[in-house]
């Protein structure tokens, strides 16, 4: 019917039918309908929100120029680390929101949630109406930031590849907060710590360890990342070097490279110590590693995973396990002595449960 | 069954653009921002007399920066996978038939892969390099998948899958050698995502680019749209009774993987719409194409809108990627549809 028509007709219409012409010239206008929608749209005002109130230039550790209020009020993290450092800071009343991922110190699981992350919701951003959103390239997308800043909202990124990186990280984000005496006094405390385990292991030579990020299947760390620096300040360094930042390695180098010590992160598994051990005992790859063999299982405090204060904490945990014949009991005491005011409160908790694991060994 | 007629058509095309209306407006009024229809009538109005002043500057955040821009997005990108995977199941004569299925997303995922790689940092590589990759591809396998000089559709099928295989091949060793943050854009870029910011701040003036290249490239196809209908019988007898096969199969290879390269590129690849949405149409209103290439465009940009808005609302404040929606909420209509049709 429309088929024959429109074969064999020139006309546009046969009947009450289009023909091939017919559809063509709606096409046609069509398409010049869209082009005028398009022109009309063009004119529509752009937008400039967000610009109302005193504002610095500032370049983040990614090299964006951000603008940031002089005066912060209302504050909105995308990773836990950074929620970490806020709290630090003693700034968790002007914290507006962090992520579902937020669980150090546990009154951050209290604070209104923007989603995870990775896909966190930016409407809920918007509707916390934050004067500094603080983003890090350890765990968010470049994407959620630049759509933030589409938007007129100020964004702070972060980049730490080093525990130093780190300290200057969280002097700068102090600063933008308004709070840079107590960044500095913070930065310089977290600096004496360092300080007090690295002039304890100096001279001694680095333990060559297995960072575990994943077990099955087996992932480590890369030299770039900042655990492979925290490593290094914990007086360890990691059999594997690699460019990429999570390789995934065969358990036949490892086996060939004989680790002094095994590295898991606390997290990793539920079980207790000595189960891990009987556990991979008697998987066939692990068992013959000596660092098995000889029990040489560290499991490490879940801050390793974050360029966080709580870093720090890790660090000393990880060398005096490393290296217990220079940290005796009494000198823990002493490294002790040195975290004061805001952080005594952050890490008690980790450090009740640090002690725990240090008795049972 | 009742003669298709162009009254016909246009009807249930503005039965399916109302219920997009629809879908469009629910998906303006859902989020995790509180925000009343009252609301938002009066920010589009507000908009729409020029007066910016009067907005809230959070309404106007909202509704103009995030949930119509992306619920522009998802129309533009379910058209054009829906209608690319019309032409592709015809073209190729195969129900199984995809927007994907001819290695167009591999190319385009090995562009955004190599552009993470090269320039990490770069506005708008992503989507420049994703289309390059597909076009690349489109190309190559236009040149592979012809036989004596013409389209032959079981040895484009053939090489469309290779390319799709050797790319993806060359994509997992890519991936050993890139480090976290971008592996992190390409996951969710396989994945298909739509919160992707557009690559420019006139983002109405990329919007419509878009829009152009896509009524450009789907207007080309739906010329071919009765002749697809005699391909589909087979392409002697559409020979026999004058049809230019080949200059039918050329519009169409061009235009499907225009539409799927432009659909890749902006929004990573988001599967099954452009499968299951030509089904879909077809089961409601029949084979032909003169009425399958508007309804399939229509009922793709519905089924993305409508999956958008699940995937924000479902766990908010965390989103779902929207493919993951997509194929949630497509498999089990797609089966009732099947097997009610068979009874």
């Amino acid at each position: 019917m429309w088929q024959d028509a429109s074969l064999y007709s020139r006309g546009f219409f046969v009947g009450r039918k289009f023909t091939r012409a017919g559809r063509q010239l709606v096409c046609v206008i069509y398409f010049l309908a869209c082009c005028g929608v398009m022109q009309a749209a063009a004119i529509a005002p752009r937008q400039t929100a967000g610009f109302k109130r005193a504002m610095k230039f500032v370049t983040d550790e990614t090299g964006r120029r951000v603008a940031i209020p002089f005066s912060v009020q209302r504050i909105v993290t995308l990773a836990p680390d950074l929620t970490e450092t806020v709290y630090a800071l003693g700034l968790e009343d002007k914290l507006a929101g962090d992520t579902t991922f937020c669980d150090t110190p546990s009154a951050a699981k209290l604070k209104p949630h923007i989603g995870s992350p990775q896909t966190p919701s930016l409407e809920a951003i918007v509707a916390m109406h934050p004067d500094l959103v603080l983003a890090t390239t350890s765990i968010n997308r470049p994407e959620t930031v630049d759509a933030l800043l589409r938007l007129g909202i100020s964004v702070y990124t972060s980049d730490p590849h080093t525990v130093r990186g780190m300290l200057d990280s969280i002097a700068r984000m102090a600063d933008l907060m308004g709070a840079g005496e107590q960044g500095t006094a913070l930065v310089a405390q977290l600096q004496a710590r360092l300080d007090a385990v690295h002039s304890r292991i100096a001279e001694l030579p680095l333990v060559h360890v297995l960072f575990v990020v994943w077990e099955d299947p087996l992932i480590t760390i890369g030299q770039n990342t900042f655990i492979a620096d925290a490593l290094g300040w914990a007086g360890a360094e990691s059999v594997i070097v690699a460019d990429q930042n999570w390789p995934q390695v065969s358990m036949e180098e490892i086996v060939r490279l004989q680790p002094e010590y095994i590295l898991f992160t606390a997290n990793h598994s539920e079980a207790n110590d000595d189960q891990d051990l009987s556990r991979l005992r008697t998987r066939p790859a692990w068992k013959a590693l000596k660092a098995i063999q000889m029990g040489h299982i560290v499991k490490v405090d879940d801050e390793i995973t974050k360029p966080s204060p709580g870093l720090v904490g890790a660090i000393e945990q990880i060398a005096r396990e490393l290296h217990p014949d220079v940290f005796s009991l009494e000198a823990h005491g002493e490294s002790l002595e040195l975290q004061g005011g805001a952080m005594r409160e952050v890490f008690a908790s980790i450090r009740r449960e640090r002690e725990c694991d240090f008795c049972v060994l | 069954m009742r003669p298709l007629t162009p009254q016909r058509i246009v009807g249930i095309c503005a039965l399916l653009c109302g219920v997009l209306f629809v879908v469009c407006v629910v998906s303006l009024r859902m989020g995790a921002y509180p925000i009343s229809v009252r609301d938002i009538v009066s920010t589009l109005f507000n908009a729409a007399a020029g007066r910016r002043d009067e907005i809230p500057v959070e309404f106007w955040q909202v509704v103009f920066g995030l949930r119509l821009p992306r619920i522009a997005l998802g129309i533009l990108v379910g058209a054009s996978l829906s209608t690319a995977g019309a032409g592709f199941q015809a073209l190729l004569r195969n129900p199984l038939a995809d927007p994907y299925v001819l290695g167009v997303s591999s190319g385009a995922a090995l562009g955004a892969i190599i552009s993470l790689i090269v320039a990490p940092h770069t506005v708008g590589a992503i989507q420049l390099a994703a289309f390059v990759g597909a076009a690349a591809t489109i190309a190559a396998v236009y040149f592979l998948g012809r036989r004596g000089g013409q389209l032959d559709s079981p040895t484009l099928l053939l090489a469309g899958i290779v390319a799709a295989s050797f790319l993806s091949a060359i994509i997992m060793f890519l991936l050993t050698m890139v480090t976290g943050s971008e592996l992190r854009s390409i996951a969710f870029w396989l994945m298909g995502d739509l919160t992707a910011p557009p690559p420019t701040t006139n983002v109405l003036g990329w919007l419509g680019f878009l829009f152009f290249v896509f009524i450009v490239a789907a207007g080309a196809m739906y010329t071919t749209s009765s002749d697809l209908n005699l391909i589909l019988t087979g392409e002697q007898e559409a020979k026999h009774l004058g049809v230019n096969v080949n200059r039918v199969k050329f519009v169409v290879y061009i235009a499907a993987s225009v539409l799927t390269g432009l659909a890749v590129s902006v929004s990573g690849a988001i599967g099954y719409v452009g499968l299951l949405v030509p089904h879909v149409m077809r089961m409601l209103f029949g084979t032909d194409y003169r009425m399958l290439i508007p309804t399939a465009a229509i009922g793709g940009a519905i089924a993305i809108v409508l999956a958008d808005t699940l995937a924000r609302t479902v766990m908010a404040p965390t989103e779902l990627p929207v493919g993951a929606m997509t194929a949630l909420a497509g498999a089990p209509v797609f089966i009732y549809l099947m097997r009610r049709r068979m009874r």
